[in-house]
């Protein structure tokens, strides 16, 4: 799961340089880790829901613990789809 | 600033991109493009920016870049008759097809793109407009510049800059459309060691295209020998004039 959402990842962000080897799952996707931002979470929001119908609502408290790496997000996505 | 009055500022340094063009005689002989070719980046673009810009925004990264000043940051306007309209049309059609429109899209579509992902990347903090001129071509850009320096700033930079439009939209009987991706950087100020100018109101009545053609005419015009250069369109007309 975790390796198939850093393709997922690779592949809606368009990371050009970057392999699933590269990303750490426990390191910070946005601003320090892998530099992303605001229109990317928006952006691998839409891919997630697309891909596992899973949705994170943006507004939401906890979103920001959500993306915060890439295992976070895999987990929320495990529970979620139960 | 009274527009009936001439204006007089200085060409400091100048700098353009278009497909496969690269000197003077290109410039002047209409050489003719390589569409397929890309604007190489400057380094100062930050690798997560980079993956965002458009050929359009390599151009106008591209012909900006060259035309800095060290890293000093000036106020910028910007200029560009179609902007990422294409980019709007590809939405709407993914749109009209069922799908979701992709946020990331959606932010690079705007007119001003291209101008926010310039001041992330070079840290600009400076004044910074972007024109859609409509009908009237180029001279609304240097209307704004000029009227910057008259308000004490010493230099702006300014960028004006088009692609062809999709086919989707009709082209005749207007004449809007470039042949080609094109963006031209011009460092200006009221003073300095440049190239001296004079920018007034023509009372000619002239038809010379829009904005994606008035770029070509005006590059000619600064690589030619020519002393001066009208351009209108149906309402208004302009002369810059090499003093």
């Amino acid at each position: 799961m975790e390796n198939e959402l850093k393709q997922l990842i690779i592949d809606t962000l368009e990371l050009e340089d970057i392999s699933v080897a590269d990303i750490d799952s426990h390191a910070p996707l946005f601003n320090d880790g892998l530099g992303l931002d605001s229109i990317d979470a928006l952006e691998l929001g839409l891919a997630i829901r697309k891909k596992y119908d899973v949705k994170i609502d943006a507004e939401k408290e906890d979103a920001v613990k959500i993306f915060s790496s890439v295992s976070t997000l895999a987990e929320y996505i495990q529970a979620a789809r139960g | 600033m009274v527009l009936s009055k001439a204006v007089d500022f200085a060409v400091l340094n100048w700098n353009a991109w278009a497909p496969g063009v690269s000197s003077r005689e290109d410039w002047l002989g209409g050489k003719a493009f390589v569409q397929a070719e890309k604007a190489a980046l400057p380094a100062t673009a930050p690798k997560t920016l980079q993956r965002r810009l458009s050929p359009l925004a390599r151009a106008v990264f591209n012909a900006a870049d060259g035309c800095r000043d060290g890293d000093k940051t000036l106020p910028i306007v910007f200029s560009s008759a179609h902007g990422e309209v294409n980019k709007s049309l590809e939405m709407l059609q993914s749109m009209q097809k069922g799908e979701e429109v992709s946020p990331t899209a959606f932010s690079l579509s705007v007119h001003n793109a291209i101008s926010g992902l310039f001041s992330i990347a070079y840290a600009n903090h400076q004044e910074i407009t972007v024109i859609a001129p409509g009908q009237d071509g180029i001279a609304p850009a240097f209307i704004e510049a000029l009227g910057l320096l008259q308000e004490h700033h010493s230099e702006v930079l300014m960028v004006l800059y088009d692609e062809p439009l999709s086919d989707f939209y009709p082209s005749q009987p207007f004449a809007l459309n470039g042949p080609a991706v094109c963006a031209l950087a011009l460092r200006i100020s009221l003073a300095g060691n440049g190239l001296p100018m004079r920018f007034s109101r023509s009372p000619a009545r002239r038809d010379d295209g829009e904005h994606a053609l008035q770029i070509f005419s005006f590059l000619k015009f600064l690589v030619s020998d020519d002393k001066a250069l009208a351009l209108g369109n149906h309402r208004h007309s302009w002369e810059w004039y090499k003093k």
